[in-house]
């Protein structure tokens, strides 16, 4: 190493350099990656969108009272349905949905899990086909928790040894149904 | 000490988990899946190698007592150049390791090395010091996750094993299995240690 | 729910049910490191929280100011490390003034609080789960408070393993993270006690 007897002028030029080179290395970078990683992530945005609209081939976002909605639209240029992504917390952490709904008969679509920290093979699996269709074509409203197959299309079948999650997510979808039926009409 | 024995150094005797207990964050959190464990092996190898050899190439301009913030910069450098990559490259990796990447930049097996060894020693001798230290930390955090997802999960790097007739232990992928099962393996590597210094004499 | 309430349940999700130890797996060299005795356990983990609750301040204003609002996310780690280490180099000497004894005490941990994983994962999470002001400074200090919780529950734990018969090939830092397993699968109980 160098010498230790070195006057400070010696030392902030050492640092100053390092980190101005390494500035301007990261800013080239940046700048190299970011078109990547900015095309990921609408995609991503994309396919969860169109996972919940069934028959949606492009979508507008819209701000409504402060909240980002994407509205699909089919190939006519017809309006599919209306989604946004809802939050809450779960059992350890956020889950974040993306709900689709359709305002002219005030259904819910489907909905789409994008981040949650459940347990692994517990409430990990709200994110399973069989729970999911729990809320297909259901009505806007509260929704109610039943351990047996639902009989009443506002009851939500729970998973087993994964109460609070799927709670969490019933309150979430109801939520984010009422939202929609506030800004964008509720149909019935 | 000649290339051939800084490298296998790495691998066992100086073994940066097992023998010098760093590095552990990752090794316990981003080994639930040998994917996981794996990529985050070769990310903290590429972290490592990258910086030994620009320290070592740039040892003799840094006055001593400015070395470890000059350490930390050029790692941290590194290490965001790894983030971008592979959040614009690989981006389900990204997503699973999330914020252990930038941990690499406090994981003290790179600054360590950096300071015990590039700052030392030319280039092409810690060229290997770095090879070795990262696939000595690579192949114990693969062998962790195999075990995690193989009793966790019953699948291998995603493929399945046991069959699905096999009820996974959960507990494998969650933060207790992580402390458990390192600390099995860590005692059995003592005793296989304890073996072979016994033999030696 | 109000803000109160909200900063309260932060605070104990930071603590219990995220704790940064026992469920994150941040700040696991120091960890097994610094708690073969409860008392300097205690005292890492009381400069850890001093360190950590100073770096959310100063995170908080570097990632507002400069790096979102000069568009230079990619400075964000190097950034955030210097702070970190400075932060960690003033905190040393302070100690060396204040407290000569526990100066020597702490030893060679000191300057290793800048390689603490949980503070650097303490200072990015906060970007990430865009908490305020407020909401960062409680988090920091939780961070640091179930830091040293779970850093003094092992300490205890291992001070009272001494007396124990402890297999040869277990002894030291195996049996201190399968005992830290079971005190992880004890904290998972926390889950669900609070939402927010």
């Amino acid at each position: 190493m160098a010498q230790e007897d070195v006057s400070l002028s010696r030392l902030v030029i050492t640092l100053t350099v390092i980190g101005v080179v390494s500035a301007l290395i990261l800013s080239v970078v940046y700048q190299w990656t970011t078109p990547y990683i900015e095309e990921h992530q609408a995609e991503a945005k994309e396919e969860a969108i169109f996972s919940v609209l069934e028959g949606a081939v492009e979508y507008e976002e819209v701000t409504k009272n402060g909240i980002t909605f994407f509205e699909g639209y089919n190939e006519s240029g017809n309006l599919v349905g209306v989604s946004y992504i809802a939050k809450g917390s779960g059992y350890q952490g956020t889950i974040e949905i993306m709900v689709g709904a359709d305002p002219s008969n005030g259904e819910i679509m489907y909905i789409s899990v994008l981040n949650h920290e459940e347990t692994p093979g517990l409430g990990a699996r709200i994110t399973e086909e069989q729970f999911k269709n729990n809320f297909v074509n259901k009505p806007f409203g509260e929704y109610e928790l039943v351990n047996r197959e639902p009989s009443d299309p506002y009851e939500v079948e729970t998973i087993a040894g994964a109460t609070i999650s799927t709670r969490s997510v019933k309150n979430i979808v109801s939520e984010a149904g009422l939202t929609i039926e506030e800004n964008y009409g509720g149909g019935n | 000490m000649n290339l051939l024995k800084i490298l296998t150094n790495g691998l066992w005797k100086e073994n940066p988990i097992i023998k010098l207990v760093i590095g552990l964050c990752p090794t316990l959190a981003v080994t639930n899946t040998v994917e996981n464990g794996l990529a985050m092996g070769l990310a903290t190898s590429f972290v490592l190698i990258s910086s030994e050899i620009v320290i070592s190439l740039i040892k003799k301009w840094i006055p001593n007592n400015v070395r470890i913030p000059s350490f930390i910069l050029i790692i941290a450098s590194f290490v965001t150049f790894t983030d971008y990559f592979l959040k614009a490259f690989f981006p389900g990796i990204a997503e699973s390791l999330s914020l252990f990447i930038p941990l690499i930049v406090v994981n003290c097996l790179i600054l360590g090395r950096q300071e015990a060894f590039a700052s030392k020693n030319p280039t092409h001798r810690a060229i290997f010091d770095a090879i070795g230290m990262g696939l000595g930390f690579t192949w114990v955090l693969v062998l962790l996750s195999t075990v995690r997802e193989l009793l966790g999960m019953g699948t291998f790097f995603g493929l399945e094993i046991l069959g699905a007739a096999y009820q996974p232990m959960i507990i494998m992928i969650l933060p207790g299995g992580a402390f458990i099962t390192l600390g099995v393996i860590v005692g059995i590597m003592n005793v296989i240690n304890r073996k072979v210094e016994s033999q030696n004499g | 729910m109000d803000s109160v309430q909200y900063i309260l349940l932060l605070f104990i999700s930071t603590v219990l049910i995220n704790n940064f130890v026992l469920i994150r797996f941040l700040g696991i060299c120091p960890f097994l490191g610094v708690s073969r005795y409860v008392d300097t356990a205690f005292s890492m983990g009381l400069a850890t929280t001093f360190v950590m609750t100073l770096t959310a301040f100063a995170t908080y204003f570097i990632n507002s100011y400069i790096l979102v609002a000069l568009d230079l996310p990619f400075l964000r780690y190097v950034s955030f490390i210097i702070v970190i280490a400075s932060l960690v180099q003033f905190v040393e000497m302070f100690i060396k003034k204040a407290s000569p004894v526990l100066y020597k005490a702490l030893g060679i941990y000191l300057p290793l609080i800048t390689t603490n994983c949980a503070i650097m994962g303490m200072a990015l999470l906060i970007p990430l789960n865009e908490y305020n002001f407020i909401e960062s400074i409680v988090f920091g200090f939780g961070a640091g408070v179930g830091f040293t919780l779970a850093i003094v529950l092992i300490a205890g734990l291992r001070e009272e393993l001494e007396f124990s018969d402890v297999p040869d090939a277990l002894r030291g830092v195996p049996i201190t993270l399968i005992l830290a397993g079971i005190m992880a699968m004890a904290f998972m109980g926390f889950a669900g006690l609070v939402s927010i």
